[in-house]
């Protein structure tokens, strides 16, 4: 009997410790919201961890105009924003304002019901009307994209000039501005094989080769195939870049840092990843003077597109968040030109917001795509299926792996018939 | 001596902690394996066995992984248990140096898994990285490798890091068992003319065993759960050629968005650990003496 009350006690020892612990913490919360209570709390949470600073700085700002809101910034690596988003947003605490990758993310937060319908919000009328069709589905604006990024190779414009190389405008001019980069010994184009090369140059390589643009829905639905003209010609072109000295020797295992030190060295004409990527190379080496320059891989008389565009790092609100007109306020803010052009010059990033002055250089200088150049929307984001998009990526590494274009091609069709219903 | 009803209670706190951490995911995965649940919905159909049958029958990447796996786990159990046992023969005496020599092999043990992936993406990095380097150096440049980015040698690439990160680990598991060996046993064999060779065939190897055991049970299971390191290093490619189970089951649930199938891949993976290391401790047990 002695034992089995000494067991008791125990256990009632234990339970008594427990509860004066979630006591003493229960009172320290309320402590904290009470303190807090005068403000309402805004979870914000996305993926640029580079661009933190002018983001603390805009929403010092915000909070300035709006005592009232407080607005807690999360940022997660974009690996794990990509996976895990979904996951936070579900209860609605976090995340009341979000941000979403275009393609297979955005498709699957909108099956899941994760946002709150924009369409009627004045604050879109703010936005340039044909970059923010990417955030629309079923007739309804549930996403808005912020950033406008250019997903093409980033070119050594002071590099051209001293070679007098002109920008190529087909294949054959491509090639000849190659060799003389070759013969020069400046390799062509800097490619990040190890991570985003792939998932970047992919969409440049065959923007012409591969006109149609819903020719990944196509897939998805079983009516096209990657053993089609449009996806092993681009593959042949994978194949011709890496065999003939176009991309650096062993491209595959080559991250994105050791490509930009190599275009910041100057041992590298072009990096094969994106416009986001010009204020860090002019960070590595200010007298850079920079561009863009996609790959033309067809004769002149076939070059449809020019280049890539996305627009991307997309703004929502959480469907689940009781802060939704709060959320509304900070959007509104956001698409303000004034802190739009802060946001932009900051980061060195285009942005879909109307009448943005940009500042700097490169900005100005490559402002032009936005307007005067027939871009086409990153392709790679018009997958919706994340197995089909690695299978699409995975034909690529496999080809830079020395497999012929057609094996590759064949092999990513299986996975891709594994994996559409 | 008759044991009171109360000592049951002590059980309780344990089993509570049991049964959140182990016993309901598991449960829980095993029911989501006959659904066709994406993560978010609150919406999801049973689809019985489907989940089981694609991953069996029609899903060549499931079935790489597999492979890449096993090729991953035979490469470490053998060069991790070696290494260690090794390391544990040469430092087996408690000298200075060998204490220190041991804390040395120990400390990558330490170290996170994103530290050690950082530390050797630069050793490995087919342009700058100091492995081609230090090849080119010592004048066998002909040696110099893609190590991450050709898809025939990177698993094996990633093996090695994972016997680095973790023979200093298994190390001290082997020196802690030879140090229970008695030394009689060694002066007797001596006495009687053994030689190195017997002594360690017919003495060391048969009563280390028992830590032979935990050693290469351990680097197996560690080598099916080695996500962290491969997930940072490759990501699981180029092309699936580092794709091991757990990093599909991370694709497959989190990228995919596809629970009800990742949940049958992981009830699968769990079946095949638990095969593999029953057969293991049948096998080892099987040497076990007792002199």
């Amino acid at each position: 009997m002695k034992k089995w009350l000494a067991g008791f006690m125990f256990l009632g020892m234990l339970f008594a410790a427990a509860c004066a612990d979630s006591s003493s913490q229960e009172e320290q919360d309320s402590d904290d919201s009470s303190s807090a209570s005068e403000a309402t709390e805004l979870s914000f949470i996305h993926w640029r961890g580079e661009d933190k600073e002018v983001f603390e700085d805009i929403i010092a700002q915000f909070e300035e105009e709006n005592p009232d809101i407080d607005i807690k910034m999360n940022i997660y690596p974009s690996e794990q924003y990509q996976s895990n988003a979904q996951q936070l947003l579900r209860d609605g605490s976090t995340g009341d304002v979000f941000t979403s990758f275009p393609g297979s993310q955005f498709e699957a937060m909108k099956e899941a019901g994760l946002f709150t319908d924009l369409t009627n919000e004045d604050f879109v009328g703010n936005f340039s009307e044909g970059p923010i069709s990417v955030g629309q589905a079923d007739g309804k604006q549930l996403a808005i994209p912020y950033q406008l990024v250019f997903n093409m190779p980033v070119y050594n414009k002071g590099m051209f000039e001293e070679l007098g190389l002109d920008v190529p405008k087909s294949w054959s001019q491509y090639q000849e501005m190659v060799d003389t980069l070759i013969e020069n010994d400046i390799v062509p184009v800097a490619f990040p094989g190890a991570d985003i090369g792939p998932n970047q140059t992919m969409n440049s390589m065959m923007m012409n080769n591969a006109k149609d643009e819903e020719v990944f829905q196509k897939l998805e639905s079983g009516e096209e195939s990657l053993t089609n003209d449009w996806w092993t010609n681009t593959l042949e072109d994978f194949q011709y870049f890496n065999e003939n000295g176009y991309f650096q020797e062993n491209a595959l295992g080559t991250n994105q840092d050791s490509a930009m030190q190599m275009v910041a060295n100057e041992e590298a004409a072009m990096l094969a990843t994106g416009s986001y990527h010009m204020a860090a190379l002019k960070e590595l080496n200010p007298d850079l003077k920079l561009g863009l320059l996609p790959p033309i891989t067809v004769p002149e008389n076939e070059v449809e597109y020019e280049g890539i565009h996305t627009a991307t790092f997309m703004l929502a609100i959480n469907k689940n968040s009781e802060k939704k007109e709060e959320a509304k306020q900070f959007i509104n803010f956001l698409s303000q030109p004034e802190i739009a052009s802060q946001y932009a010059n900051g980061t060195g990033q285009h942005l879909t917001v109307k009448d943005v002055e940009y500042e700097s250089e490169e900005l100005q200088n490559t402002a032009h795509w936005i307007t005067d150049k027939k871009t086409r929307f990153q392709p790679r984001y018009l997958i919706t299926e994340a197995a089909v998009e690695d299978a699409v990526l995975g034909s690529i590494e496999n080809v830079l792996g020395d497999a012929s274009p057609e094996d590759a091609a064949a092999e990513a069709q299986q996975i891709v018939e594994e994996n559409i219903e | 001596m008759k044991i009171s009803k109360a000592i049951y209670l002590f059980f309780i706190p344990g089993l509570i902690l049991y049964s959140i951490f182990f016993l309901f995911p598991t449960v829980s995965a095993l029911y989501y394996s006959f659904t066709d649940w994406d993560g978010i919905s609150a919406d999801f159909n049973y689809v019985g066995f489907a989940n089981y049958e694609r991953a069996v029958t029609g899903d060549s990447i499931f079935m790489k992984s597999v492979g890449n796996n096993l090729e991953f786990m035979i490469f470490v159990a053998i060069f991790q248990t070696l290494a260690a046992l090794i390391f544990a023969i040469i430092l087996v005496k408690n000298t200075k140096v060998n204490y220190y020599l041991r804390a040395l092999f120990f400390f990558p043990t330490i170290l996170s898994s994103v530290s050690v992936a950082f530390i050797w993406a630069f050793v490995y990095d087919p342009n700058l990285g100091i492995l081609n380097q230090l090849l080119n150096l010592l004048g066998i440049g002909f040696l110099t490798q893609n190590w991450l980015g050709n898809g025939d040698i990177a698993i094996y690439s990633l093996a090695f890091t994972q016997v680095w990160f973790h023979a200093g680990q298994m190390l001290i598991i082997f020196v802690a068992g030879l140090h229970a060996i008695p030394n009689d046993l060694y002066e007797a064999a001596k006495m009687e003319g053994a030689s190195k060779w017997q002594l360690f065939r017919k003495i060391t190897w048969p009563l280390l065993a028992p830590s032979a055991t935990i050693v290469i049970a351990y680097t197996t299971i560690q080598s099916f759960q080695a996500f962290d390191l491969i997930f940072a290093l490759t990501g699981g490619g180029p092309n699936y050629s580092t794709e091991i189970i757990s990093t599909y089951i991370y694709t497959v649930a989190f990228r995919n968005y596809d629970f009800g199938y990742a949940s049958g891949i992981s009830v699968i993976f769990m079946c095949i650990i638990a095969l593999i290391t029953y057969i293991q401790f049948k096998v080892l047990r099987s040497n076990r003496v007792s002199y």
